[in-house]
């Protein structure tokens, strides 16, 4: 029963995200903008051999891709928590408290959403690069595998935000504890710069960062290939980050009142 | 076997606000019950208590039997509730949001589909039943919320301010499916409302709560009767010795409380109820004795008088955080449209 229930709470997301058309026409955008701007723009800095080297590839676009798939899927996560904010506003939240559904389904099918919606704006993202020239050395499933990467590591960030939701009941306070957390979260990570090239508290940091461990993964297997020795502890605090925040997630709106 | 059963229930919100404190009642099955009062008298908490969203503090809360406390899952199928918020989701249709309600409820395809049709259809909301629910007036939407709630079949609808800022024609509309709700389905109805004439119009019996008390609980008729009752205003045209003798039938007269009569020839009568049922036989009567009536006139206690009774007259000034400003600011742009 609480697969069904998770299955219509996250059918009733994804029907409102494809029926938004304004808000995929942005999704499509801001991804072109960013790979087709910045990526060129720090084209000229890959043809120095030392930045070649720190980067791994002699293509910056290749290098950034997986953080903008990773960037996109990181702001589109936290929005999962701002779902709830908005039904308890129009008390549809109350209607889902009311029914005879799990409690739990409700962040998980918001969670799922998220993921569906953050696995389709990655796919766009890789479609955009592939035509700005981007290869993946792994081919067609590494390309899977990469949205694969980025779907859970989107549960990740939409279980945070939706546990901090059941909690923080004002839109603009959720925001903003929401980017407290997502900027830095960005920035200390490798994202978009080589952790070879950070200071060294700085490498410090994104060694401990999620989003790393999210990127160097889908980095690895579109630069060099498989290679399950440099990714495995990756994907396993990816994974088991996910489940965790799953955990969470659910917890907290097991004992959700509408108080 | 009642259809609710509410013992001693007590809820205090953080901060130590006592939103209920000690309310007990009991509905029949097929009866329309009334929850009267001021904003902050404890309505939507006793509500919310009741539909499980809220932990009462203390008390018990049984439905159809059930303890709502101890089987949740049980009491919630048999009960459906349209919550104050019109909670309908704007960017989906109206079939949309009925099937999503449906799933949430459990049923099969085919049953929504039946049922959807049927409830759709009685709420006159079948022929838009694929445009986006933003595209609905304040009326529709409310009348989709609470075809909505009655998708599963509930043997017991809680409607929290039902009519709350609709127009009077679809005031008059929403009191009409709720009466063939009733009717035609057996349906036991709770609702709250601070509309007078609503209470009076449909309740069999009122509960007038304020600061988190029932301070009566009665049939609306009743309940007028006990402040009083209905007061005419008798004048005859001419009087004579017949005068003294008519009086006396009239005060013999089943119902008559008290009767007072002035120097210059009018009578006041205080009747129990029903005044205006008595205006015909007292007119038979006075001419039963050879007086002609000159005028008559009728004053009947309003249920406002009952509830200003109770309730005082001063304005509730509830103290609201800002996040219940902006979803009230949202409900009231939602049902003006």
């Amino acid at each position: 029963m609480i697969v069904a229930d998770v299955g219509y709470v996250a059918w009733r997301e994804l029907l409102k995200f494809f029926r938004a058309k304004t808000r995929l026409l942005v999704t499509v955008i801001q991804p072109l903008l960013w790979l087709g701007l910045m990526g060129n723009m720090m084209e000229g800095l890959v043809k120095n051999p030392f930045v070649e080297r720190l980067l791994g590839t002699g293509s910056y676009l290749a290098f950034m891709t997986p953080g903008v798939l990773l960037m996109t899927v990181l702001f589109g996560g936290v929005f999962a928590g701002m779902s709830i904010v908005w039904d308890r506003r129009i008390g549809y939240l109350e209607k889902l408290l009311a029914a005879p559904i799990s409690r739990a389904a409700i962040p998980l099918g918001k969670m799922m959403a998220s993921a569906v919606q953050g696995g389709f704006q990655g796919l766009l993202i890789l479609l955009i690069a592939t035509g700005l020239g981007v290869r993946f050395a792994t081919g067609f499933p590494g390309a899977i595998f990469a949205l694969v990467v980025a779907m859970t590591f989107s549960l990740i960030l939409s279980g945070f935000s939706l546990a901090l939701a059941a909690r923080i009941k004002s839109q603009e306070t959720l925001m903003a504890v929401v980017n407290f957390f997502t900027m830095p979260l960005m920035f200390t990570s490798n994202a978009l710069f080589p952790r070879e090239a950070m200071p060294g508290w700085l490498a410090t940091l994104a060694q401990m960062n999620p989003v790393t461990h999210a990127v160097t993964p889908i980095r690895q297997i579109l630069l060099f290939g498989w290679d399950w020795g440099a990714i495995w502890v990756s994907l396993l605090v990816i994974g088991g980050l996910a489940i965790l925040m799953m955990f969470v997630a659910a917890q907290s709106f097991l004992r959700t009142t509408v108080e | 076997m009642e259809a609710v059963c509410v013992e001693n229930l007590v809820k205090i919100y953080h901060g130590g606000i006592r939103a209920v404190d000690g309310v007990s009642f009991a509905i029949d099955e097929r009866e329309i019950f009334g929850f009267l009062g001021p904003n902050g008298a404890g309505k939507s908490t006793t509500i919310k208590c009741i539909v499980g969203l809220l932990r009462p503090t203390n008390g018990t809360i049984r439905i159809l039997g059930v303890d709502v406390g101890k089987d949740p899952g049980v009491a919630k199928r048999s009960i459906g509730y349209a919550a104050q918020e019109t909670a309908v989701d704007d960017h989906l249709t109206g079939w949309e949001n009925l099937y999503l309600q449906g799933r949430f409820y459990h049923l099969s395809q085919e049953e929504i589909r039946k049922r959807g049709e049927e409830v759709l259809r009685l709420f006159g909301l079948w022929e838009r039943r694929n445009d986006l629910a933003q595209t609905y007036s304040g009326g529709m939407l409310k009348r989709l919320d609470i075809a909505c709630a009655l998708i599963h079949r509930p043997r017991i609808l809680f409607l929290d301010e039902p009519t709350l800022g609709l127009d009077v024609q679809t005031r008059t509309a929403i009191w009409e499916y709720i009466r063939k709700l009733r009717e035609e389905h057996g349906m036991t109805i709770f609702l709250t409302t601070h509309y007078m004439e609503e209470a009076d119009e449909l309740c069999d019996r009122v509960a007038i709560i304020d600061q988190g008390k029932i301070l009566a609980l009665d049939k609306p008729g009743a309940l007028k009767a006990a402040l009083g009752g209905d007061l005419i205003t008798l004048k005859f045209v001419s009087t004579d010795e017949r005068l003294p003798a008519l009086l006396s039938a009239i005060q013999a007269l089943p119902g008559v409380r008290n009767l007072r009569s002035s120097p210059d020839g009018i009578h006041w009568i205080w009747v129990e109820q029903r005044g205006d049922r008595l205006i015909p036989e007292l007119v038979q009567l006075a001419l039963a004795h050879g007086i002609q009536v000159d005028s008559v006139r009728l004053k009947r206690p309003t249920l406002d008088d009952v509830y200003l009774h109770y309730t005082g007259r001063e304005i509730r000034e509830a103290e609201v955080s800002r996040e219940e400003h902006v979803r009230a600011r949202i409900l009231q742009r939602r049902v003006r449209r």
